[in-house]
């Protein structure tokens, strides 16, 4: 009950029937629910994602913003609930059954993911780690490939090093490759698992930079972050987690200036301390 | 009678076989660790002179195959008017031969050692060879244990080898059996049971000594 | 020596090259594919296979040498002795190659893992482009080293009677009546080829180093 009551503090959305919700959302996120051992890590969430949207997910350690995100291209699969990519169902196929690798792979190919330990090859130059899934998993011709490769390079700022292997580069380069490499699947969602966690102070401010150049880009994306004034620049929708559960979903004027639980105004100051 | 039974009636001979093996397994295993420590505790200190020498004896050893060093011994060394049987051949080699390994296993060992030790030893006068014999070689023997598993298992598979020079072991005495009452597959299989059953109570043992090496918190050094 | 013991002394080193070199060729495709069977932990067969590796690092090679050439007749197979010597090392290294092939696939990066699924790879698609290509560079220095193992331990495939390099000494000492200087030059090459693997092997280590970072 406590739950339900949560989820319907939502919002405007709420009200729009089902079915054309699925259509119109880049990702819709249905009464989900995880349980890691036992603990329950995601309490019912209901969230939508529109298309062009950028929505940031904010929370303490161990609220299950990060499992949020994974499950929405099934690195995690959820005990119940549905998610679907621009209408397409993830993990699960029409027949209710768990979905085929393969084809379980093709929706993962909807959505782009950037790691907060960025997780680049390390056998591959930067180039070929932006290629690799397009030409393997795309089936795109090698020069088409990397001609595109070497435009997101221009974009992130790493074309000098397209040459480079990853261990020769900083943590931020490593991450804005990351990107890159993500863009290079012409996703329709961009999901980000807090992607300046793992840098050092100094570096953080040149992988916010090329994330905010793709929200004015109209990426459509969803970030689970700690940068607070970063969250509040970029966001169209900023969704606060506490243990599992979405206690508060808004705007980010209203989400940072005039929350509606004391949990998040606690959280805030803390934040800003 | 079934080929079975014919193994049976002819235990004898793979008894004398298996003990042939084991004598020669541990008296050449005894030989090879002694080497091996006497190996590091020439290695140890300030005898440059010797410590190049051993180096490249120690690696030499360790690019050969074990059959071609009892070759040496078996059919090299009379030209040297030194003649061993063959079973003094095929033991001397096993000992020369595992002993360089061992001492390869403890040398490394002892690169990792935190020269704080030696220091503290020294501070509190201890001689070189107490110090070697009270405080490195305990540790090093327990630290290596894992490693040196490894080479008595190596060295039991290398027994083997000897019924080429013509040693009568466990291998010669399937040879053998298979030859007289042709039943290869019966006699074979009873051995690689004797070689896998000595392994695998050797690594028993070896896990065993882990657990005393805990308690005694040789690990943590 | 004389000419013809040189020529000899170099049919016996190309013997041992030629049937090391296809055992280990194949040692370390199957070693592979084990591993990969092994992963699946189908019931029964990884049972056998556990056996397999056990009863392989325990046994001889002298012995699984003569085990397979003698008993293949009572079971009506003609073995060749070239093929019965390169399936007994075939059969060990294969053993010892597995568990380096099994333990570079469980400690592969699962985060590298996550992304190439998150990218869209099927698994397949993971193991062939992002996974093999890494296991390879970090198996390397295990599988030289299993290779220079091989090599020491080839001269068991003498016992069938197959004239390998150090057989071949007793054929030479056998005309001059000098067994020393044969003996000493096969050492010689044994220690050139394994000194080449030792070498080889410091490369593919600080190869895998490199990559490790």
């Amino acid at each position: 009950m406590f739950e339900k009551n949560t989820s319907e503090r939502v919002g405007a959305e709420q009200t729009v029937p089902d079915a054309a919700r699925s259509e119109q959302a880049a990702v819709s996120i249905r009464h989900l629910s995880k349980s890691f051992d036992g603990v329950e890590v995601l309490r019912d969430v209901d969230l939508e994602v529109r298309e062009g949207d950028v929505v940031t997910i904010l929370g303490s350690s161990g609220s299950g913003k990060s499992t949020l995100l994974r499950c929405i291209n099934w690195l995690e699969q959820p005990d119940r609930g549905s998610i679907h990519i621009g209408g397409q169902r993830i993990g699960v196929n029409d027949a209710g059954r768990p979905m085929p690798v393969r084809e379980l792979a093709r929706v993962r190919a909807r959505t782009g993911m950037v790691f907060q330990s960025f997780n680049l090859w390390p056998h591959l130059n930067v180039l070929h780690n932006v290629t690799e899934a397009p030409i393997h998993v795309l089936g795109k011709s090698k020069t088409q490939a990397e001609a595109h490769a070497r435009e997101l390079l221009e974009k992130v700022g790493m074309s000098p090093k397209a040459d480079a292997y990853p261990s020769t580069l900083s943590g931020g380069q490593k991450q804005r490759v990351a990107i890159a490499r993500a863009l290079a699947m012409q996703p329709e969602v961009m999901l980000f698992d807090e992607p300046t966690s793992a840098l050092d102070p100094e570096l953080v401010g040149e992988v916010l930079s090329v994330i905010r150049d793709l929200s004015a880009e109209g990426y459509t994306m969803v970030i689970v972050t700690h940068e607070m004034a970063f969250s509040r620049a970029v966001s169209d929708k900023v969704v606060f987690l506490d243990k599992g559960l979405i206690i508060e979903q808004a705007d980010p004027e209203t989400f940072f200036t005039n929350p509606s639980t004391e949990r998040v105004r606690k959280f805030l100051e803390r934040e800003e301390s | 009678m079934s080929n079975w039974e014919i193994l049976w009636s002819a235990r004898d001979q793979f008894w004398s076989g298996f003990f042939s093996t084991m004598e020669i397994f541990g008296l050449s295993i005894s030989a090879a660790f002694l080497i091996g420590c006497g190996m590091l505790y020439l290695l140890e200190g300030s005898r440059p002179r010797l410590t190049v020498p051993l180096r490249v004896v120690i690696d030499g050893m360790r690019m050969l195959p074990f059959l071609i060093l009892a070759y040496l011994l078996y059919y090299g060394l009379p030209a040297f008017d030194i003649r061993l049987d063959a079973w003094w051949s095929g033991v001397g080699a096993l000992a020369v031969y595992h002993g360089c390994y061992f001492a390869e296993i403890f040398r490394g060992t002892r690169l990792t050692f935190p020269p704080g030790q030696v220091e503290a030893a020294k501070a509190h006068g201890f001689t070189k060879g107490k110090m070697f014999f009270r405080l490195i070689l305990p540790q090093i023997v327990m630290q290596t244990r894992p490693l040196l598993g490894n080479q008595l298992i190596y060295a039991l598979k290398d027994t083997a080898f000897l019924v080429i020079i013509t040693v009568q072991e466990l291998t010669a005495a399937a040879n053998s059996l298979s030859g007289t009452y042709f039943i290869p597959t019966e006699a074979f299989i009873v051995v690689i049971g004797f070689y896998w059953a000595v392994s695998v109570v050797m690594e028993i043992i070896i896990k065993q000594c882990g657990r005393f090496s805990a308690k005694r918190g040789f690990d943590n050094v | 020596m004389n000419a013809s013991a040189w020529q000899m002394l170099l049919e016996g080193a190309w013997t041992t090259v030629w049937i090391s070199g296809v055992s280990i060729a194949m040692g370390v495709t199957a070693g592979l594919m084990l591993a990969l069977i092994r992963l699946a932990r189908i019931p029964v067969i990884d049972q056998i296979l556990v056996l397999y590796i056990s009863l392989a690092r325990a046994t001889p090679l002298v012995t699984l040498a003569l085990f397979i050439f003698l008993s293949a007749p009572t079971f009506g197979i003609n073995l060749d002795r070239n093929v019965a010597g390169i399936l007994a090392l075939t059969l060990n290294t294969t053993a010892f190659n597995a568990e380096i092939w099994r333990s570079a696939f469980r400690n592969f990066s699962r985060d590298q893992r996550e992304a190439a699924m998150a990218a869209g790879m099927t698994p397949w698609v993971t193991f062939r482009r992002i996974m093999l290509p890494q296991m390879m560079i970090t198996s390397l220095p295990g599988l030289i080293n299993e290779m220079s193992f091989l090599i020491k331990g080839s001269p068991a495939i003498a016992v069938i009677g197959i004239v390998d390099l150090t057989r071949v000494t007793n054929r030479i000492s056998a005309v001059t009546y000098e067994p020393l200087p044969p003996i000493l030059v096969a050492c010689a090459l044994y220690m050139a080829a394994i000194g080449c693997l030792v070498w080889l092997q410091r490369i593919a280590e600080r190869r895998a180093n490199r990559l490790a970072v």
